[in-house]
């Protein structure tokens, strides 16, 4: 496994006095919150490993000690620092940011957009985490109701994409372990990490045997090629069946459902219906 | 003279809150809640497959997701006159049960410390009032990173049922898809230990020292007595399984659930609705961001015209299983007790969970039909409504516990939990006021949503409990 690799030598990189541990800010954008708590769920490493050994994390709504007007300060004090920005969620800037509110400073409200933009112009690697930030996601669903982007088109520059609904915590580790490691990583013609997401779900999936002998389920619960129910792993490219989620124990198409491409940038309106029946 | 105190963000809650009090001399005199995130799922669900709305609902909640697509389920298979298959339902009741157990420990763990307790791993400074010894600060910074890896494996348990956690796929209509065996029902069982082992000793013991040392939190914070829970493994063919079942406590009365009295006002809420609707409401609402007074994305779900508190509290009351008071603390300690019971009720759904593949069928959709998916998530009473036509979603109606818990004032101006449970509360330091951040956590807040224990502290709460 390649990526834990590249994990354990960016650790012992930092520890030789090689690497230095760089600043974090993780900004919560238009989602539900689903990325934080995917990461949350991050094995060998885990996040203590990562809060102690690989980054200095100094703003995270879901972890930080501070609130109101005091976090805000610690969000602006990092902004004079090397840092890398992580943005989870969609960007809503129409009517002046109003649908996401970051915070109240000085009786001002700071538009959850404004706050992003302002950091992106100082940060080291821009970091989008998981579809939505990536490409719009759920939170861009038709009708769009309001008027989500992703964070490389509200940005309007090149940020490292890392799709999936919620990102897997194995992909965002092994990203900022490369961003430690080596300055840079190396991504994809839609920003996305090509270590994590050079080949679809399809190519590696390991029920591939009844899809090539046409074998196929006909409802959720079957053991067969899940693609006559629905399956979008052929238009996704992602990490599943090889990395597999939580602590590397099982994935959507194990637990008999098709693969609804959470990770591509056609979730979801392009990737329905989920379930065909 | 009355001084005006925003709080914002309030962190280490799901998604972002606002929250804006008066405060005279040094009693809070008026409180708003303010959710300022709107995704408008409502709409986006419209013209959508019906089935799709199990995995679509989900990614409504980063933290509670399997309990959006156990309610979805429900709704389906109240719409499709489906009868789901009993060991299904063992199953996702089972990984329903890990999603609470995971929720409580970050709630709890990863959340709450660090409001009493200096905890060292969590980023930056808090200034708060640390009273905790040092031998019990180092205590509840171990069990800080434990709860980590608890958490992880409560995930790990629905992963193992639904594929992936956050948003898995193995709970669905009629039950779930994932087959068990001997060997995955060991390992179920083996993971479970572990996390019952965390929250019937660390967590119960830790909750005890934190009100030990904050005993005035039994006394603020309080709120309405209103009480309503959609039950809780209530469908569970044996009693011993059950915890709670669909009810509430209104005006000093209990009852059993009547979903036809469910309204909601959005008369202080950023849309266009005037008068309070039925739930369901037939279309989603109208964002109007100029309207004068409205100060919020939630809007106000009312039980018989009242204000209710839903959560784990609401259900521990409910099911006669907690009797102190209603406070800030009592909502603390309520949830690890609850997680408690909850392990000691999913060893025994897991003990009559079969060793058999999943059944599901190939569902047809009807033209047109109605159905309604009620049921607690661990922040409390979820409801989905669902509409079907021509074969797609032509509506779905969905009430968050956090639009029960956080509701702003509605046009009779009813304040919502907590803000009830704000209003009153004096303020040790009113440049430093610690004590609103504690009263909004323990409600556990979700704005993406929405938007044996030591009982000598506090009074007794008598209410009797057929």
């Amino acid at each position: 496994m390649h990526e834990r690799k590249l994990i354990k030598r960016a650790i012992e990189d930092i520890h030789n006095g090689e690497a230095k541990k760089i600043n974090f800010i993780w900004i919560e954008a238009n989602g539900c919150m689903g990325n934080i708590i995917s990461f949350l769920n991050a094995d060998k490493p885990d996040v203590v490993y990562f809060l102690e050994e690989m980054v200095n994390l100094k703003f995270s709504p879901s972890l930080m000690q501070a609130q109101g007007e005091v976090a805000y300060e610690e969000f602006l004090e990092v902004l004079n620092t090397d840092f890398i920005l992580g943005v989870e969620g969609a960007i809503t800037n129409m009517d002046e940011g109003f649908y996401n509110i970051f915070a109240t400073y000085k009786g001002i409200r700071v538009p959850t957009a404004e706050a992003i933009n302002l950091a992106s112009k100082k940060a080291k690697a821009i970091i989008a985490i998981g579809t939505c930030a990536s490409f719009g996601g759920i939170s861009a669903a038709r009708p769009n109701p309001t008027g989500c982007i992703s964070l490389g088109n509200f940005l309007g520059r090149e940020v490292i994409n890392i799709p999936g609904c919620p990102a897997n915590p194995l992909w965002v580790m092994g990203t900022i372990a490369s961003i430690i490691l080596h300055k840079k990583v190396e991504i994809d013609e839609k920003g996305r990490p090509i270590m994590f997401f050079k080949e679809s779900n399809h190519t590696n999936c390991p029920r591939r045997s009844y899809f090539d002998n046409k074998v196929y389920a006909g409802k959720l619960g079957e053991k067969e090629c899940m693609i006559k129910v629905g399956c979008k792993g052929p238009i996704t490219k992602a990490y599943c069946p090889l990395g597999l989620w939580n602590s590397r124990i099982n994935w959507p198409v194990e637990a008999n459902t098709p693969c609804i491409g959470c990770a591509s940038e056609f979730f979801p309106d392009g990737s329905e219906p989920f379930v065909k029946y | 003279m009355t001084t005006k105190i925003t709080i914002d963000p309030i962190t280490r809650i799901m998604g972002p809150l606002s929250i804006e009090v008066e405060i005279k001399k040094d009693k809070i005199v008026d409180a708003k809640s303010g959710g300022i995130q709107f995704r408008g799922f409502e709409k986006m669900l419209i013209g959508r497959p019906p089935l799709d709305a199990v995995y679509f609902t989900e990614r409504i909640c980063g933290i509670c997701s399997t309990s959006h697509g156990l309610v979805a389920s429900l709704a389906l298979e109240d719409a499709l006159k489906i009868n789901p298959n009993e060991n299904g339902v063992k199953v996702r009741n089972f990984a329903h049960g890990a999603e609470y157990l995971q929720n409580i420990m970050r709630q709890i763990c990863i959340f709450v410390f660090p409001d009493y307790v200096n905890i060292t791993v969590a980023p930056g400074n808090a200034g708060y009032d640390f009273r905790l010894s040092e031998k019990y600060t180092e205590k509840i910074n171990k069990d800080y990173v434990k709860a980590l890896e608890c958490s992880r494996l409560a995930h790990e348990i629905i992963a193992l049922i639904g594929g992936k956690a956050p948003h898995n796929h193995g709970v669905f209509v009629g039950g779930t898809t994932s087959n068990m065996d001997a060997s995955k029902i060991i390992r179920l069982k083996s993971i479970l230990h572990s996390i019952s082992e965390f929250m019937c000793e660390n967590m119960v013991y830790d909750i005890n020292i934190i009100a030990h040392y904050y005993p005035e939190y039994f006394k603020i914070g309080g709120g309405t007595k209103n009480l309503l829970t959609y039950g809780l493994f209530h469908d569970m063919h044996n009693k011993e399984m059950q915890y709670v079942q669909p009810s509430s406590y209104i005006d000093g009365e209990v009852a059993t659930l009547d979903p036809k009295s469910i309204t909601e006002s959005s008369a202080f809420s950023w849309y266009k609705d005037s008068v309070p609707s039925e739930v369901p409401s037939n279309h989603p609402s109208e964002t109007d961001i100029k309207k004068p007074g409205a100060y919020t994305f939630i809007k106000a779900p009312r039980y018989k015209g009242k204000v209710a508190q839903v959560g784990p509290l609401a259900r521990m009351i409910l099911s006669g299983s907690y009797k102190n008071s209603i406070s800030t603390m009592d909502r603390l300690m309520a949830r690890v007790l609850e997680g408690k019971k909850l392990c000691e009720k999913m060893f025994l759904i897991l003990e009559e969970v079969e060793p058999i593949p999943a059944v599901q069928d190939k569902y047809t959709i009807p033209d047109s039909a109605q159905g309604i998916g009620l049921c607690d998530a661990v922040r409390g009473a979820l409801g989905h409504w669902t509409t079907i036509e021509k074969g797609v979603i032509k509506n779905c109606d969905i009430v968050t516990p956090t639009a029960w818990n956080l509701s702003p004032i509605d046009e009779l101006g009813q304040h919502g939990a907590l803000e009830s449970a704000l209003i009153g509360t004096q303020i040790q330091n009113i440049k430093n006021p610690i004590e609103i951040g504690r009263i909004v956590r323990s409600f556990d807040p979700c704005i993406s949503c929405a938007t044996h224990v030591n009982t000598e502290y506090g009074e007794t709460y008598h209410i009797n409990i057929t």
